[in-house]
């Protein structure tokens, strides 16, 4: 079968991804930026701000909010160190409660808070989010750096968790040995595959484990 | 053995984009020493007076006295070190916790056991894995200090001035530039803020990214 062409910023078959995250990937970066195909403008050089929603009980749900709209992915599968993550849910604030019960807490996987209303604003949401001893809401701010090696979607970017920096590099693509071969071409084969649920599980001391370096 | 030395007032800042007041501090004078030093630091989701902290495998904590003029005076409390006797966690760094003191299972604890069997395991209880290089300066008769840290892997940096006399600690603020508008922040409320224990204010919200020259990968060391 024919490889599916990636192309950034586009819909295509889940992906699967190496991430990691750590103080120093200068050369890993450099290597990227070198090896790199032409990429769009727009992804040269792109900001956000998002709130991640972590809970203590989870670790197969990644659920994120940017302007105002919720994203949750859960993991469907790990290949060769690889992790490939499905969307589960996208939904807008003000959000209904029905999603709120069938969706959204039930990926937290934590119990499920009084709902008496029929729909909830962001602030709302963040409320139930705050007095739930199991969840807690991260400021993660990113400035992100776009490439293409080996007809992998690439990028390293300065993470800001709550405010305190650090760096992450990543390969995605529907094809397995697209990534490895990039994860070879940077330098990165010995270097452990840390999502961003378990990276601000590590930062946030919920996990008492180090970063890649 | 419990020892004090004299308490110091204290002013202290953190954030990604300190360069003009570091600027500012190697133009005043000469850097003394650099030293670099891990701590682990014990957190609550509350907020108390106190601030404490194991480095190099010595506890001690410091007890916030007052506020002075938007100064914190700390008054610092050597505990011992690992080992530590069960009653000395008991009876010592669990009050100044604030949360109730678990039963203990060993007369006495190495670090290592006192993190695994004691802290992992209390709810209540969160860890910063606090990594420093800190740079010893004098200015206007305070210590001074700035620091790249590392906490639980993430970078940041801090400048701290401090003094037995208030009236120095303000003085020397204003010699490196530091306004009257900028907060006073200790470890303990940065390390809550960084994991969330604590929420964030808006300043700590919002990084502006073209002040933060980090681009180093773009050409080759």
């Amino acid at each position: 079968m024919a490889k599916e062409k990636m192309t950034i910023g586009e819909v295509s078959k889940p992906r699967f991804e190496f991430r990691t995250f750590g103080r120093d990937f200068t050369e890993a970066a450099y290597l990227m930026s070198r090896l790199s195909g032409r990429v769009p403008e727009k992804v040269w050089e792109r900001q956000s701000t998002e709130t991640y929603i972590v809970s203590k009980t989870n670790d197969v749900n990644n659920t994120k909010i940017r302007d105002g709209k919720m994203d949750i992915k859960t993991f469907v599968q790990s290949v060769d160190g690889l992790e490939q993550w499905n969307p589960l849910m996208k939904g807008e604030f003000p959000i209904k409660a029905e999603i709120l019960e069938n969706e959204v807490f039930p990926a937290f996987k934590v119990e499920m808070p009084k709902l008496d209303k029929s729909e909830y604003t962001l602030e709302e949401f963040m409320a139930m989010v705050k007095s739930n001893p199991n969840l807690q809401a991260v400021t993660v701010e990113k400035e992100r750096f776009g490439y293409m090696v080996n007809d992998t979607i690439c990028e390293v970017a300065n993470v800001f968790i709550n405010g305190a920096m650090v760096v992450t590099i990543n390969s995605e693509s529907t094809e397995v040995d697209d990534i490895k071969k990039t994860i070879s071409d940077i330098k990165l084969e010995s270097v452990e595959n840390i999502n961003y649920l378990q990276a601000i599980k590590r930062i946030t001391g919920m996990t008492d484990k180090k970063l890649a370096n | 053995m419990v020892t004090t030395i004299q308490p110091r007032y204290e002013f202290r800042i953190f954030g990604n984009d300190l360069e003009k007041f570091e600027e500012k501090i190697k133009d005043l004078c000469k850097e003394e020493m650099t030293r670099n030093m891990d701590s682990v630091y014990l957190l609550t989701p509350w907020k108390r007076k106190n601030n404490i902290k194991i480095r190099q495998g010595v506890m001690d904590i410091k007890n916030l006295e007052q506020e002075v003029n938007g100064l914190e005076q700390w008054n610092p409390v050597l505990i011992g070190e690992f080992p530590m006797r069960a009653e000395i966690i008991k009876t010592t760094v669990f009050p100044a916790l604030g949360i109730e003191s678990p039963i203990f299972e060993r007369e006495e604890y190495s670090l290592k056991q006192f993190l695994k069997e004691v802290v992992s395991i209390d709810p209540d209880l969160s860890v910063a894995y606090v990594w420093k290089t800190r740079h010893a300066y004098s200015i206007g008769g305070c210590i001074t200090e700035t620091a790249e840290i590392k906490v639980n892997g993430t970078s940041v940096k801090t400048i701290c001035i401090e003094a037995e006399d208030p009236e120095k600690v303000l003085e020397a603020k204003k010699m490196i530039g530091i306004d009257d508008k900028t907060e006073n922040v200790n470890y303990p409320k940065a390390l809550k803020r960084f994991m969330g224990l604590t929420q964030l204010p808006d300043e700590w919200n919002n990084i502006n990214f073209y002040k933060i020259k980090l681009k180093k990968w773009q050409k080759k060391k």
